[in-house]
């Protein structure tokens, strides 16, 4: 376990800052602001709102940022942040999610977080209040059978019903499941759990401090699991063992002076902290009212210029994605480089091994192997190993593939990305090797023409992610390898994802990383038209060759990277994979 | 030789793009930079104006070559791009 030393690191901000507005830290702060009754706070509105509809694709459903696909989660975070908002501030009507949300629905009740996605209790929750609080639509009647399934033997509730068959109970579980049960049924319909196992089990996560863990096991209390843990509670009529000592822990989270902060021994308080303080002493039915104005000053100091929030002052508020593109394009001096690798080896939680985006944050696959790959832990041989059993021991799925973070259904590039972490490890964990391969064969769509969940469309970089995760696990085929190129080579220069006409710097990378791995030649000349069509004035990087300005850090970052594949040094490129 | 006149291409443009951007394509003025000009217009709605200009004028654009980030950037821009195109091909 990390000791409550390391996080001292994380009060400053010797990581790398973008100053971007995050979806999650809009929703957290909003929902704060409007538990508080203080939406009437936020001196401009209309720019939040703006920051949230500018997340809608043409589908209905909305992305984590422009141009990504739609999924549930940030589906659930826009519309319901934007339902938040004062009237005459939301702008004007946009398209319905309804559809989109729908075309997630499984025959079996359960929802997925894309479509072609396995379900899983994070999706499922967020549909349902989609569908229900800003649709006002009802679920179908299988939704109650998916979610009677998530009970495991303990008790508790898991991610999944395959999750529930392995036993891995979790209280954000218990809480999603909980709350689509409440929000399909108005809480009147049968309750599809044994009640007295589950009360006990949630119960049972208190600890002696009087906060709630995730999980039987975890050793830190935290106010993420108490506000999840006593919702729950709450949904079921019930209430923790001690709720006078879980409210009194909740409060001793408070700075002096200040806003909440997440765990005993970590220094920052963040938007988060504020939104699950302020929410467990409501659960609980305390008045959260006499805190709302430290609670509302700090949350309104984390918004950005964008016109949403960041986790914290915006002037602090680094994430490892950036850092770690900022030192793995060398654009940190050593000094800085090296205090730069000590705040990423901070963001790691106290019950979870892997690297979070921001602190206080879960645990993320990718995040993880950026983080490894500009050279976080590379002298910490326990830390590395940590990394490779919290991948096998807790995020690895039932059906042998990794989702983003702890609970998330499978898809294939954080599938590439945990292989290349056990990889780099060196982990020999032969039964998550066959649990990669097995996933991976899901993914499959046509011979040698790999998607990124099972009932997705194949492309270029999840055939490619796919097929780097087989050489490190089960073995794969060059000839694979040397068709999907040439299906997606672009005459001109580049890779493309979808075809062979739209070069893109992502596919691109992932070619000549895959083509290097898989020891394919390939044209200089083609790889340098393309970053001459990407390369900007100023000399950083577009993620196409449509957009005249850079794609932020890590497009430089993966640009600077080809660059240098280039040169004279043949520098390797870092095995990243990002979507 | 097939020939388009330069208000033809304009007005088509501006149909293609009030698909997406309503109201606010049909007022743009022939050299305002899209992506300032048009909220929303991103890579993504970038890469979707070339393919429907594609469609629209049956051309095909090199991604690569043809310094599409520039020949896309303005609606007066885009108009002597698909113009030369279309000569091009009949000639």
């Amino acid at each position: 376990m990390t000791s409550h030393r390391t996080y001292e690191v994380l009060r400053g901000s010797s990581g790398v800052v973008t100053g971007e507005s995050d979806l999650w830290c809009t929703y957290a702060a909003v929902r704060t602001l409007s538990w508080l009754g203080r939406t009437a706070d936020l001196p401009r509105p209309g720019e939040v709102a703006a920051f949230l509809a500018s997340r809608q694709n043409a589908d209905g459903g909305y992305a984590w940022s422009a141009g990504m696909n739609s999924d549930a989660w940030a589906t659930y975070y826009c519309t319901q942040a934007l339902a938040d908002l004062p009237a005459e501030a939301r702008g004007t009507a946009r398209a319905s999610s309804g559809d989109w949300v729908r075309s997630t629905a499984h025959p079996d009740g359960g929802y997925a977080m894309t479509p072609g996605q396995t379900p899983d209790v994070w999706a499922t929750y967020y549909a349902v209040r989609v569908l229900v609080e800003i649709h006002g639509e009802r679920p179908p009647a299988e939704l109650t059978d998916w979610l009677g399934a998530l009970q495991a033997a303990d008790g508790g509730l898991a991610w999944s019903p395959a999750h529930a068959k392995d036993g891995t109970s979790d209280a954000r579980a218990c809480y999603y499941a909980v709350t689509a049960w409440h929000t399909a049924t108005g809480g009147r319909g049968p309750l599809p759990w044994d009640r007295d196992r589950l009360v006990r089990w949630l119960r049972d996560r208190q600890g002696a401090g009087g906060g709630f863990t995730f999980q039987d096991g975890d050793a830190t209390e935290c106010l993420w699991a108490t506000f999840r843990a006593v919702s729950a509670l709450a949904r079921l009529g019930e209430s923790p063992r001690d709720p006078a000592g879980c409210v009194a822990w909740i409060t001793a989270r408070l700075r002096p002076g200040g806003s909440f902060t997440r765990w005993p021994g970590y220094p920052v308080p963040d938007v988060w902290a504020a939104f699950c303080g302020v929410g467990a002493l409501r659960e609980l039915g305390a008045d959260p009212t006499g805190l709302a104005d430290r609670v509302v000053a700090a949350v309104l100091s984390f918004r950005t210029e964008q016109g949403g929030f960041t986790y914290r002052a915006p002037e602090l508020a680094s994430d490892v994605l950036t850092t770690s593109a900022h030192l793995l394009s060398g654009r940190l001096a050593d000094d800085a480089a090296r205090t730069a690798l000590r705040w990423t080896e901070g963001c790691v939680l106290p019950n979870e091994h892997g690297v979070m985006y921001m602190p206080g944050r879960g645990s993320e696959v990718r995040c993880t192997l950026w983080a490894l790959a500009a050279g976080a832990f590379a002298d910490d041989a326990a830390a590395r190993t940590g990394i490779a059993r919290w991948l096998t021991g807790a995020i690895q799925n039932p059906d042998g593939g990794f989702g983003y973070w702890e609970g998330r259904a499978s898809d294939t590039v954080s599938t590439c990305a945990a292989a290349e972490i056990l990889a780099a490890t060196g982990s020999t964990d032969a039964a998550a090797r066959r649990g990669i391969a097995g996933y991976l064969s899901s993914c499959e769509r046509a011979p040698g023409q790999y998607a990124n969940v099972p009932g997705g469309k194949p492309t270029l970089r999840a055939t490619l992610q796919a097929l780097r995760a087989l050489r490190l696990t089960a073995g794969a085929d060059r000839a694979a390898v040397e068709e999907a190129l040439a299906r997606h080579r672009v005459r001109g220069g580049g890779y493309g994802n979808d075809n062979h006409r739209v070069p893109d710097l992502l596919s691109t990378y992932e070619a000549t990383l895959t083509a290097d791995a898989f020891g394919i030649a390939w044209e200089a000349g083609h790889l340098s038209r393309f970053l001459d069509s990407v390369r900007t004035a100023d000399g950083r990087f577009a993620w196409t060759p449509l957009m005249a300005t850079s794609g932020g850090p890590l497009a430089d970052c993966l640009g600077h990277r080809l660059e240098l594949r280039l040169s004279s040094e043949r520098c390797a490129l870092p095995p990243l994979a990002l979507s | 030789m097939q020939t388009l006149e330069p208000t033809d291409i304009n007005a088509r443009l501006v149909a293609v793009l009030e698909q997406r951007f309503g109201e606010a394509a049909r007022a743009l003025p022939g050299d305002a930079d899209l992506a300032d000009a048009l909220p929303g217009f991103d890579s993504l709605a970038a890469l979707e104006y070339v393919n429907a200009v594609e469609a629209a004028f049956g051309i095909e654009v090199d991604f690569v070559g043809d310094d599409v980030r520039y020949q896309f950037s303005t609606l007066d821009r885009t108009t002597e791009y698909v113009r030369e195109r279309v000569e091009d091909q009949a000639a």
